[in-house]
């Protein structure tokens, strides 16, 4: 395997390494904030003395050094991890060969979004080991915070910068491929929902992420030229008046971070739909129920999801008319997903479910989506969303949706199309556990935070708010959270062991082991360069199973 | 590897692969600028204070690099309708103009510097630098894409040519037409 290969298969492998090298890394960062939340004065057991002077104090987290963590694990966990895992690496694997192409559209183009997305990651990380340390804002980098900030956020806007080329090239990449190269008989009905996701969602990153570059210009600007987009006049700073050429707007950063924000929501979760909705067809052994109602919702999903971003922002003083506009098309958005979800719980319905590895990440991602989607709705009104604004409960639902959601699905995925990859199956055991364990361990670190939130715990507390005699009493839930999140780094090992035991050692299966309908299992495992052998004809529909009168209870596409 | 599509056109869709990537690229781009042009709206009718872009502006110079600047795209347009040969010689020409271009926003920007202007005078100036400077580089981008079209020319054959200087055509209008908002704006408000 060529390292600058143009192959969009080693390219997807590529993305999907990366990016779980990066969900590792994200998730080490997080077992230290909660492990430092359980037992702010107490030094971390192995690592506090390896993290240095700069960072801790007596093997205690440093307040700057908890705000550089949290800062970057979300940063990390979005942009680096969850967003390329779900289209950069599944999107580049599998797009081309569920439509029947031999490659993507631009394989250069698809190697330098790669390449970019690698250097974008590592000028971010970079930020660690400059003066000051990484980024410390809060994933958002809310001026004027953000401005104020050590060099480690130049670092961030730059990395920003650079990642917003690369989705562009990807999801150009990504449009072209499946609207051109589409083989003969795939129309655009006949496409895999999972397909119609990658569309959706790539018009979502070739439009949304536009205006975040525009404003880690301007943010650049700011920090580097002494310009004053985003510094109001008069801020007091270390009791003295920051430099400020006047008029500027902190709220200006907040519209355009979250005109990305908002779509970028649905980005991470559309693929998850779309994978879950291939995994759940072929479980259940019968075609997904309403396949035209979930198209249709997934793109008023997508277009949509650019009228609803303020929603973010209730408690920056805006009108009521402006709030009344947006808590009113944040209701209606929730339409679409409960569209696709009630379609995916119906689909279950009178078949003959397989439990498999894929179909058990499957299965946990409809109640867990679900939690995070209901929990949202009360965020997307202005009455109810002030209270709860920075508090636990924002985070309890965002992870909701992101962890035992898309994560789930994006496990689903990986068991699911493993043996495409190489040939050979997953452990199944292995795999029952660690979906088990990982079922277990998210909920027992988000489901307290609903809990914490009433008490009104803000999310970005140093101590988690031991200082305050309104807190008192939770330490018990913190350290349940940390010992649940230990729980959940081991259960990973699982995962992780399972992924090289299996490379090697893993059962050898044919090209179409789960009896699967879609494209890709027509294709060698693993599809040698170029996909197929000549084009291949599609036929029907991407979900015939169990047609009546047919031989076997599945019809692949490309079947008379 | 033949990808299909790259230089005829599929039926259903009407354009080939380069011609909508494209303009998806430019759909793309017009949000980037897009998010500037709503960012210089947002700032100055919330300011106090806005000052007129003739105080500080040369309108002789930028009207003259506006004339430049379209000359570009006019040299790029024409090559979409000519043979591979043809079609570098006109990139070239264009290439120059693009050059041309960039010599005078230089000029531009070295008398603004000795007039003690900069960045952070004021912030109609940051928003100037800002989009002039992300401005050009494009027209930079536009260049080292002109001289890849120009030395592949003749080795990726006519129909590969035809699309990509198609393409490029596209882009300069584009760039063209980022340039004309922002002379309305800053030069002749």
């Amino acid at each position: 395997m060529r390292i600058f290969s143009t192959d969009h298969k080693v390219i997807g492998l590529q993305y999907a390494l990366t990016s779980l090298a990066f969900l590792l890394l994200g998730f080490l960062m997080i077992l230290m904030i909660r492990w430092h939340l359980a037992w702010p004065t107490q030094a971390m057991p192995l690592i506090g003395a390896l993290l240095g002077e700069s960072r801790t104090s007596g093997g205690v987290l440093l307040p700057e050094f908890y705000l550089q963590l949290g800062a970057m694990h979300g940063t990390i966990m979005v942009f680096l991890a969850v967003v390329p895992l779900a289209v950069g690496a599944f999107g580049n694997y599998l797009v081309p060969l569920m439509i029947g192409a031999p490659d993507m559209a631009f394989p250069r183009l698809n190697a330098l979004s790669y390449w970019l997305y690698f250097v974008a990651g590592l000028v971010m990380l970079a930020g660690f080991f400059l003066p000051g340390g990484a980024a410390a804002s809060g994933w958002t980098s809310y001026p004027p915070l953000a401005v104020i900030a050590t060099m480690g956020q130049t670092a961030w806007l730059v990395g920003m910068f650079v990642l917003v080329l690369s989705s562009m090239l990807n999801s150009i990449n990504m449009i072209v491929t499946i609207l051109q190269l589409r083989a003969p008989g795939m129309t655009l009905m006949r496409m895999p929902f999972f397909i119609w996701a990658m569309l959706v969602t790539s018009f979502l990153l070739l439009l949304a992420f536009p205006p975040l570059q525009a404003a880690a210009v301007l943010q650049l600007m700011d920090r580097l030229a002494g310009t004053s987009f985003f510094m109001p006049s008069g801020l007091v700073v270390s009791g003295q008046i920051a430099k400020s050429t006047g008029g500027g707007s902190p709220i200006l950063w907040q519209h355009l971070f979250w005109f990305l924000g908002h779509p970028e929501v649905y980005v991470l979760i559309l693929p998850a739909l779309g994978i879950v909705s291939e995994v759940i067809a072929n479980i259940t052994r019968k075609p997904i129920w309403g396949y035209r109602a979930m198209v249709g919702a997934a793109l008023f999903m997508g277009s949509m999801s650019f009228l609803v971003w303020a929603h973010h922002m209730f408690l920056t003083g805006m009108g009521p008319t402006m709030s009344g506009f947006f808590q009113i098309t944040t209701m209606i958005i929730s339409i679409p997903s409960v569209i696709i979800v009630t379609a995916l719980v119906l689909s279950l319905s009178g078949g003959s479910i397989r439990f498999t590895v894929p179909g058990l990440f499957a299965l946990g991602f409809l109640p867990m989506f679900g939690l995070g989607g209901l929990t949202g709705l009360p965020l997307g009104l202005a009455a109810t969303d002030i209270p709860l604004h920075d508090t636990y409960y924002v985070v309890g639902h965002f992870h909701y949706i992101v962890a035992p959601g898309t994560l789930f699905a994006l496990f689903a995925g990986i068991y699911y199309w493993f043996p495409k990859v190489t040939g050979r199956k997953m452990h199944d055991l292995l795999g029952r556990l660690h979906f088990w364990g990982s079922l277990i361990g998210m909920n027992g670190i988000f489901l307290p935070m609903f809990i914490q939130a009433w008490a009104g715990m803000n999310r970005r507390l140093y101590d988690g708010g031991r200082t305050y005699e309104a807190f008192a009493g939770f330490d018990g839930s913190f350290r349940g959270q940390a010992w649940s999140a230990v729980f959940l780094g081991v259960v990973q090992l699982f995962f992780i062991v399972n992924l090289f035991w299996s490379l090697k050692r893993g059962a050898r299966v044919g090209n179409n082991p789960w009896d699967a309908t879609t494209l890709e299992w027509v294709a060698t495992s693993p599809p040698p360069a170029h996909n197929f052998e000549g084009t291949p004809t599609v036929h029907r529909g991407p979900y015939d199973y169990s047609l009546p009168g047919a031989a076997r209870d599945f019809t692949p596409q490309s079947e008379r | 590897m033949i990808i299909p599509y790259t230089t005829d056109r599929r039926a259903d869709t009407g354009v080939t692969n380069v011609t909508m990537g494209m303009w998806l690229f430019i759909a793309s781009e017009v949000m980037l600028f897009g998010a500037l042009f709503s960012a210089y709206a947002l700032l100055s009718v919330s300011a106090i204070d806005w000052p007129s872009g003739r105080q500080f502006l040369s309108l002789p110079l930028g009207t003259v690099n506006t004339i430049v600047l379209i000359q570009v795209t006019a040299v790029a347009w024409r090559a979409r309708q000519s043979s591979a040969i043809k079609a570098r010689v006109l990139l070239m020409i264009g290439s120059v103009f693009a050059l041309a271009f960039l010599g005078l926003k230089s000029l531009e920007y070295a008398h603004e510097f000795s007039a003690g202007l900069r960045p952070a005078t004021n912030t109609f100036l940051a928003m100037y630098f800002t989009l002039t400077g992300l401005h050009a580089l494009h027209v930079i981008a536009g260049i080292a894409a002109n001289v890849w079209a120009i030395a592949g020319a003749t080795r990726v054959g006519e129909a590969m040519m035809a699309g990509r200087t198609r393409a490029l055509a596209l882009y300069w209008v584009f760039v063209d037409i980022v340039w004309l908002i922002i002379f309305g704006l800053m030069y002749l408000l």
